[in-house]
């Protein structure tokens, strides 16, 4: 098959020094398969020796017994050739199935580290990358990889080791026949070394084309009713066809590209065969060498041909390969921003939230996110957060929870720093909901066990209950074990809003980190949320970033957050006695009100 | 296959009339495919009798030599002319077809778009094109392979029959393992890649969802899941591994088996005297030279299967008949002159469904609606109302099942498509911006208008000061892959869209939803001097907006329960109330600080 070989960027492409560290850790990481690497090492020297062996017993056929009339030799060649060519085909099956436990046992291990630092990896890192790279990394890089633990390492060890074992034949049979054979190799690794240039770049150029056609293709579908309501219609199929046709275009120009080049190479192994015939018939005719040699070089030739043009076109492959690994590395080094302190101390069951003048500031923010605020939650009571976007009441919320750590000062529970405490004791004391009831493939049970594998099926249903939302989530056709199908699409943003608070529910922690959604309900959910919220605030610590005046009210604090810094902090009454920022507020919401 | 022998037959006329189209460039790239073939062929019977009467005995080698390094040539000119046909014919039908299907989707209706999945069409432009295009750039190689099989049979035969028999009896055999390989490891790499996406989604998941991963610390979790979904794929791997195992090495293991006897039996002959050494070895490199083209072939009917299913699929797409589409016998809008105004929209009697999952629903019924000429309404109601459906139906996007909607006294459905659109803008709630420039995404509507003309649309849509803050301006791209805008940034393009189109009747769908509230006066101005003598419709929720209306039609139970203008229908309407009441949502924090 014509297979279009893998491209690398200029941006990608890996220094030596850079190839062979990727090289030797990926090494390291495939140790644990050593021994299927050495076996499949062996296999592939074996079924080498096998391949070259068949013209050899050829050569032996007609050397021993067809010229010297002993059919005795003939047998014994012909028998041999037919074992060998059996258990070629015996060491080809199982050298495979090695390669493959190797490789898939590679990429296995590869997967679940990368994964494993991702996990690791705190908010500040998903802040800053793309969630679009990320998914690509453990997806598309790796899966390239794929191809060549499946046929790449293969191909790569046995053309190597049959160039050099042909080689090394070739010498041991006819050296004056060897440098016939090599004659057109020049030309051979010249224009390999071109193609593997050339079409380098032009598969660059294919799959960006590729890339722009299919966006094109895609913005002209979900636009289709802004398309069609302007009557535009003939204006995209128009611009369509532009991009189409640039498309169609790098694909030519990377035909041509291996037009030139296969030509060369359907050249080169025929007019080996010419000089094979014109000197080693020469030579034949001075008593160098015997007919058979040359018949059995005639008959070499392709071993020596065909591993010069597979590792040319494994160059490229091996070369992304290297680029995908590279990048995949860089993942695994990245050191996590928030770490579990050594001897971590375990949080008490209760205590105050509080926060020492801490500053902090978001990477790439230019101002500080938040700039020396302190606050005190007393254990069990209400703070509410309010101000405008991005004046930092989210920000507050999400170091309270150890979500990020402060530059500097302190947020500490029951007066122990957040630093210090255990992982798990964090997440079995603080909770975050966020504002979206974010809803992963599975059950609605899943959804739950989520935040805590452990819980008994007796928790679940009395987690549920405490929220009021058991009857809801069980008179469902299957229940609990009811597929949300993809993100939740079988509920409403209200519903798997009640799954979020009822995840919350179900880890009983002592402080609740809230951030009230925004976006419309219908009124229905609405009234249950409220009522759920109610039940799952009621007797903990919560600080909620609020949106709604209503839930403002009932906080035993309220804190407006403007600019990095605590503006007001008070109860409703006391701040709207004020007539400050928050009177403000509260008047600008009251006129927005329909009368 | 099990697809349905009607559906294949019709994918493959589709596949054919594409064919048919290119059969010039086609007829080439067969022939010299067969050109290349007979280079191929004449190169070991050049070796043969340049070994028997060069080497054995003593024939001119300058000569042999010669004639081996022009079949060389000629095989090497032709060998790369070949594919470079190949190449550009299934290019080509790739790009015909392509063409083909987006005008095509560009052309169906709207209902059909609701229906169909975007990414599904995605796939049939591409993933299932290339299947066609894999098999179509196969089919001139393998019309020279059919070629190249029979003149070496021939030759072989005529040769020495019996040897001939003995050395191809294993190559069938070939074929049938080839087809037998491809039928199963076919759904076992379906396997693999379904757990790919499997484990795709666990870290999507994982990544979209991090705030609740972090927020309850169920990394260890997300890790489990994962595990299982690594552990999958390679097993589905190694399944698949295992299938390759058995088949691959047995394609080289039957020609071997052909080479084995000719040796064997070939030899023998020599010995006998019935052979020379030189045809013995020619044997030889004829056996090796069907085993490629049987291996082409039959990896040739393997993606014919699937190419098959690719056109059904495609077919299927290109068989849909657009639901509307142009009058028979159009009739024209009359045209505005002094002291005649345009742009009056008669709803009359409607009544309309749309199609759903769950059966056909009901959204208006029996509702009419007048709109004079240079008026503007508001139209108002709950979720689902059916407010959207009733700019949907003025554009055609849908036909009424009972009733009829008239511009300016004219069915909208005896209007030509092009006209009754380029009459009645929309500005949608959910802005699509194009991967274009801001001026481009303006001027969308009509896309040679003076540089002026949109700017005075932007500036009156309040669009212009961003645009100016913007890195180039309104050169900047806008779209997925250029510059993000904000919601309330994409609407004001997408109003100044509309102002550039100057049609006779605007509709506002909810077109200043995700506007800020503290900037919405500055719209409003802007609406305000876009609205003035042009019949509006204003499909809205906030009052500020629906204020800026004449008038205000209460839409409930698929229906017009009452007219009048925001302030009347405040004091005596009660289901107006709960309307406006259940929209606004009491939001503090956010805009509200001023």
């Amino acid at each position: 098959m014509w297979r279009t070989p893998a491209g690398v960027t200029e941006d990608d492409k890996l220094s030596r020094t850079e190839t062979r560290t990727v090289l030797l850790r990926s090494i390291r990481m495939a140790s644990q398969f050593k021994w299927w690497g050495i076996a499949t090492a062996v296999l592939v020297t074996v079924s080498v020796l096998f391949t070259l062996s068949g013209p050899l017993l050829v050569r032996h056929g007609i050397d021993a017994g067809i010229r010297r009339g002993d059919s005795g030799a003939l047998n014994a060649a012909v028998v041999g050739y037919l074992i060998v060519t059996v258990l070629s085909y015996i060491v080809g099956r199982v050298q495979y199935l090695t390669i493959n436990r190797a490789g898939e046992g590679f990429l296995r291990t590869l997967r679940l580290a990368v994964f494993d630092r991702l996990q690791r990896q705190s908010m500040a890192f998903y802040d800053r990358e793309k969630a679009g790279v990320l998914v690509a990394r453990m997806t598309a890089d790796i899966d390239s990889l794929a191809e060549l633990v499946q046929w790449g390492l293969l191909q790569f060890m046995a053309a190597g080791m049959l160039l050099v074992l042909a080689m090394f034949l070739l010498v041991s049979l006819s050296w004056q026949l060897t440098l016939v054979a090599l004659l057109v190799l020049p030309i051979l690794v010249l224009s390999s070394i071109k193609f593997q240039r050339d079409s380098n770049r032009a598969y660059l150029e294919v799959r960006e084309r590729v890339g722009a056609n299919l966006s094109n293709l895609q913005e002209s579908i979900a636009a289709v009713r802004v398309i069609q309501a302007y009557a535009r219609e003939e204006e995209q199929i128009r611009r369509f066809e532009e991009t189409n046709r640039d498309l169609y275009r790098s694909h030519m120009h990377s035909v041509r590209v291996s037009t030139w080049y296969f030509g060369v190479v359907e050249f080169s192994g025929i007019a080996a065969t010419a000089f094979m015939v014109g000197l080693g018939g020469w030579l034949v005719h001075r008593g160098s060498v015997t007919v058979g040699t040359v018949v059995a070089f005639v008959l070499l030739l392709a071993n020596l041909f065909d591993p010069v043009q597979q590792l040319s076109q494994l160059y490229n492959t091996l070369q992304s390969a290297a680029a995908a690994l590279h990048k995949l590395f860089g993942i695994i080094d990245e050191v996590p921003d928030i770490i579990e302190a050594p001897n971590a101390a375990v949080l008490p069951p209760a205590g105050d939230l509080q926060m020492k003048s801490v500053t902090f500031s978001y990477q790439g923010g230019a101002r500080p996110a938040l700039s020396d605020v302190s606050l005190v939650v007393p254990s069990g009571s209400k703070l509410a957060l309010v101000g405008p976007t991005g004046a930092g009441k989210s920000t507050v919320a999400k170091l309270m929870a150890r979500l990020y750590d402060p530059a500097s000062g302190s947020v500490t529970f029951g007066g122990v720093d957040l630093r210090q405490a255990s992982f798990d004791s964090l997440r079995e004391r603080i909770v975050v909901v966020p504002q979206e009831g974010f809803l992963f493939n599975g059950t609605v049970r899943d959804n739950l066990l989520v935040a805590r594998p452990s819980a008994t099926e007796a928790e679940v249903r009395s987690a549920l209950e405490s929220l009021g939302v058991r009857e809801r989530f069980e008179s469902l056709p299957e229940g609990l074990d009811t597929e949300v199908r993809e993100r939740g699409s079988r509920f409403s943003a209200g519903e798997r809003q009640l799954v979020a608070l009822a995840r919350a529910a179900l880890v009983d922690p002592a402080v609740l980190v809230l951030d009230e959604a925004t976006s419309n309900l219908d009124p229905g959910t609405e009234r249950d949320i409220e009522h759920a919220l109610e039940n799952l605030m009621a007797g903990r610590t919560v600080v909620v970033v609020a949106h709604r005046l209503t839930t403002v009210r009932r906080a035993d604090q309220i804190a407006v957050v403007n600019n990095a810094t605590i503006e007001e902090i008070g109860t409703h009454d006391e701040l709207l006695a004020l007539e400050g920022r928050y009177a403000a507020l509260v008047g600008a919401w009251e006129a927005s009100q329909p009368t | 296959m099990s697809t349905d022998p009607i559906a294949t037959k019709s994918g493959w006329l589709l596949l054919r009339r594409t064919l048919m189209q290119q059969r010039r460039g086609l007829t080439v790239g067969v022939s010299i495919g067969l050109l290349w073939t007979i280079g191929k062929i004449a190169v070991p019977q050049l070796t043969r009798f340049a070994i028997d009467e060069a080497i054995v005995k003593s024939g001119s080698l300058l000569t042999w030599t010669l004639l081996i390094l022009s079949a060389a040539i000629i095989a090497g000119l032709f060998s790369g002319m070949r594919r470079y046909f190949a190449f550009r014919e299934s290019r080509m039908t790739e790009s015909l077809m392509r063409e083909k299907l987006f005008a095509h989707i560009q052309g169906l209706d709207v209902a059909y778009h609701d229906r169909a999945q975007t990414g599904q069409l995605m796939s049939r432009a591409s993933t299932d094109l290339q299947l066609v295009q894999g098999f179509v750039v196969m089919l001139p190689l393998v019309m020279a392979n059919v070629a190249q099989i029979i003149g070496v049979v021939i030759i072989l035969v005529l040769g020495d029959p019996l040897l001939a028999l003995v050395a191809l009896l294993p190559l069938p055999f070939l074929n049938f393992i080839a087809q037998r390989f491809s039928k199963k490891i076919h759904p076992a790499n379906l396997i693999v890649q379904q757990e790919q996406a499997q484990l795709a989604t666990v870290v999507e998941e994982s990544i979209a969802g991090v705030r609740v991963v972090k927020g309850f610390g169920a990394e260890a979790v997300m890790s489990e899941r994962l595990r299982v979904e690594a552990d999958d794929i390679q097993r589905a791997a190694l399944a698949a591994a295992k299938i390759r195992s058995t088949f691959l090495p047995g394609i080289d293991l039957l020609p071997a088996l052909g080479l084995v006897a000719v040796l064997g039996i070939g030899g023998h002959r020599v010995l006998n005297g019935d052979m020379t050494i030189g045809e013995l070895v020619a044997f030889n490199t004829y056996v090796t030279l069907l085993i490629w083209p049987l291996r082409n072939i039959a990896m040739t009917i393997a993606l014919g299967q699937r190419a098959a299913t690719a056109l059904v699929r495609i077919d299927e797409v290109l068989a849909e008949q657009p639901q509307i589409s142009d009058p028979p016998q159009p009739q024209h809008l009359p045209v505005s002159q002094p002291g005649r105004s345009v742009g009056a929209v008669h709803f009359d009697d409607v009544t309309f469904s749309y199609l759903t999952d769950e059966g056909m629903v009901r959204v208006l019924e029996h509702l009419s609606l007048h709109i004079q000429p240079g008026e503007s309404v508001a139209i108002v109601g709950a979720t689902g109302s059916g407010k959207s459906t009733l700019a949907r139906l003025l554009l055609r996007f849908y036909d009424p099942e009972a009733g009829s909607i008239r511009l300016d006294e004219v069915d909208v459905r005896q209007l030509p498509l092009r006209e009754l659109r380029s009459s009645v803008g929309v500005v949608f709630e959910d802005t699509l911006l194009f991967n274009d420039t801001v001026s481009a995404n303006i001027a969308f509507a009509r896309p040679h208008v003076d540089s002026s003309v949109v700017r005075r649309a932007a500036q009156l849509a309040g669009a212009h000061d961003f645009i100016t803050e913007l890195p180039e301006g309104y050169d900047t791209i806008l779209g997925e892959r250029g510059y993000s805008l904000s919601g309330g940034q994409r609407q004001r393009i997408a109003i100044a869209r509309a102002i550039v189109a100057d049609p006779r009747v605007l509709v506002l769908d909810d077109a200043t939803s995700a506007v800020d509230p503290t900037k919405e006066h500055e719209i409003r101005d802007a609406l305000v001097t876009v609205m003035k003598g042009r019949t509006t419709i204003v499909i809205a929720h906030r009052p500020a907006t629906i204020e800026l209306a004449d008038r205000v039609a209460l839409l409930d139970q698929g229906t017009i329960v009452a007219t009048g203008t925001h302030r009347e229908l405040l004091d005596t309407n009660q289901r107006y109330r709960d309307v406006l009441a259940a929209w606004s949502a009491p939001e503090v924090g956010d805009g509200a600080v001023v």
